[in-house]
């Protein structure tokens, strides 16, 4: 082993580094939970705990620094440092084989909640009776599509995430004949009627809706109960010249078209879509409260589930704490809207991960009940070894 | 020297931070199912080879509900109304420009207050995606005289509308009115269970006799 190889495995396996680790875990713990009051559930986790390193932004600027250790890393280092002792510093012997299952049940841990963090998805899909969706939708991500919807039968997407849209930035896609340049962009903000007074600011928007509305940039929310409504300026250029600069938001509840090079095309920028292999139509949606109250006792949704190829055609009920469990998703109720007794809204969730948490318990159970079991014989023994001393 | 390892790992790490991108994606989509609800907002068309000029209506996105969507009015050029005691005001988001809860025998009904620039597609499309909201089939434009009201109060002209859904297990009603002002319609719908907004009727039509344009500047 070369010296620079020993340095790494030192590093890892040494018990300074656990310590150091779960000092700093409990500051991270800690700090988070105070910023909740700031930032909210969601946020916080992005900030602290699903990322490598806490970022700071430094005043007046939009650059970022990492200043904390953020969950990731802290996480992935306890890791490598309990896998690297096992290797290199635990000696392996029946007697510590519970505090193994409990070290593997703390790795698995470990690792389901990396894979949590990077592979979950939580969408949502509101429905109204009768309406049919092969799709869900995010209900804090957003991005902008252009769809070619010349064709009869398909539309043809392109989508831009919204993380893209910075201002200033341009977008060259080989299925557009135009290019994208994002003019302005708000992370959040109200939009306006234009009254044509004087002394208004003109309308960055050229075309579409958007000259007759004004967009007025808003500080960005981490309410749980609010949504920031961002508002992108997009300016279309195709060999010719400007198309026009649309003003985009997912307030607008309708996407805006025009036709260009013989084709019709749709902008819009909405809640981020994932598509499914499969289709929901809400046949009936049942909404019960305790009498004289607003609380609800119970909530279903009969839906029917269809698939193209005609394998899946089949109806399924939704209720509370038990939700429909397809090609990998977790359909749950999860909603409605108040002011409409015939539409529901379920969480749709994909979490591969979703066993581990579960065997990693039953792994850290069974190896305290095997150590302390193991010691408890060992002291049994030891007294029944000790001869009885006359009274 | 002994650290310049640990250090390359923690900079190398911080590096893998920074490589969750997200990316530009293209795909085929099936034509999406029609709404239910009816064509409302009138989007502009352009023709992009051209000036921009007005337009035909587009499709509203699937789920979006024009009414509960709205387009705030300039500073100083709202509506300004009364509500009666009874109503229990809602915080009105994003999205409406005032929201009440009117309490009622057989659960509450839903105020909302919304406004949208230009006429929204006009009256029918309007009134017939208020129908499909309480499952009703829509109109056709002959039978708008006879499913509207028509008032005049405080230099604003109201379109009122009545219709209730006794078709469903629970019947549904909406009243509600229109009125134009400055280029822009408002909306004002009670919307919620037949008893509730029957018993609320009289009380929201004289609410709306408190609704008055903004003073002239």
């Amino acid at each position: 082993m070369n010296d620079t190889v020993r340095q790494f495995r030192d590093f890892f396996v040494s018990l300074k580094l656990t310590v150091v680790l779960l000092v700093l875990s409990m500051g991270l713990v800690f700090a988070a939970t105070l910023d909740q009051v700031n930032l909210g559930v969601w946020a916080v986790q992005a900030k602290y705990f699903h990322s490598f390193f806490v970022l700071w932004k430094i005043p007046g600027t939009d650059v970022p620094l990492p200043v904390y250790p953020g969950g990731y890393l802290l996480g992935g280092f306890l890791l490598v440092n309990l896998v690297s002792a096992h290797i290199y510093r635990f000696k392996r012997s029946w007697r510590k084989s519970g505090i193994l299952l409990v070290h593997t049940g703390l790795m698995l841990l470990l690792v389901g909640e990396f894979l949590t963090g990077i592979l979950q998805e939580e969408y949502q899909m509101a429905l109204n009776e009768g309406q049919t969706k092969n799709y869900s939708e995010s209900y804090r991500f957003n991005e902008l599509v252009i769809l070619d919807t010349t064709d009869p039968k398909f539309d043809d997407v392109v989508a831009v995430p919204e993380a893209l849209l910075t201002t200033g930035s341009a977008l060259q896609h080989p299925k557009l004949p135009f290019r994208v340049v994002t003019k302005e962009y708000y992370p959040n903000a109200t939009l306006s009627l234009r009254r044509g007074a004087t002394g208004e600011n003109p309308s960055l928007a050229t075309a579409g809706i958007g000259p007759q509305i004004t967009a007025t940039p808003q500080p960005l929310t981490y309410k749980q109960d609010e949504r920031n409504w961002p508002v992108v300026f997009v300016e279309l250029l195709g060999p010719e010249g400007t198309l026009g600069t649309w003003l985009l938001s997912p307030q607008l509840p309708a996407p805006q078209t025009f036709d260009y090079g013989g084709h019709s095309w749709r902008l819009a920028l909405r809640a981020e879509r994932a598509y499914k292999p499969f289709s929901l139509t809400l046949l009936k949606f049942t909404h019960d409260v305790y009498l004289g109250t607003d609380i609800p006792k119970n909530y279903s949704s009969r839906l029917r589930l269809t698939t193209p190829d005609g394998k899946e055609d089949r109806e399924v009920l939704v209720y509370m704490n038990n939700p429909l469990r397809y090609a990998g998703l977790t359909f749950y109720q999860a909603s409605f809207d108040p002011s409409n007794d015939h539409n529901t809204i379920l969480q749709v969730v994909r979490n591969p991960g979703w066993l581990l948490p579960y065997l990693s318990c039953v792994m850290m159970t069974l190896g305290l009940v095997v150590q302390f079991g193991i010691h408890l014989l060992g002291f049994i023994n030891k007294r029944r070894a000790v001869p009885a001393t006359p009274a | 020297m002994r650290r310049v390892p640990i250090l390359l790992l923690l900079v190398s790490v911080t590096l893998l931070s920074a490589c969750r991108q997200a990316k530009v994606t293209s795909y085929r989509a099936p034509k999406e199912t029609p709404d239910p609800l009816p064509p409302g907002l009138a989007t502009a068309s352009t023709n992009a080879a051209s000036a921009p000029r007005p337009g035909t209506p587009a499709p509203p996105a699937p789920g979006s509900d024009m009414a509960s969507t709205a387009v705030p009015t300039a500073e100083g050029s709202d509506l300004a109304w009364t509500a009666p005691a009874g109503w229990k005001p809602k915080a009105p988001g994003a999205m409406r420009k005032g929201s009440f809860t009117v309490p009622g025998p057989e659960g509450d009904a839903d105020l909302s207050i919304t406004a949208f620039p230009g006429d929204v597609g006009g009256e029918l499309a309007n009134l017939n995606r208020w129908r499909g909201q309480i499952q009703l089939a829509p109109l056709a434009s002959g039978d708008l005289t006879t499913a509207t009201t028509r008032l005049q109060q405080n230099g604003l002209s109201f379109v009122l509308v009545d219709f209730v859904s006794l078709s469903a297990t629970k019947p549904a009603r909406i009243v509600g009115a229109m009125v134009p002002v400055n280029g822009a319609t408002w909306f004002f719908k009670l919307m919620g269970p037949d008893p509730t907004v029957s018993a609320a009727k009289p009380t929201f039509l004289t609410f709306l006799q408190t609704v008055r344009a903004p003073a002239a500047p």
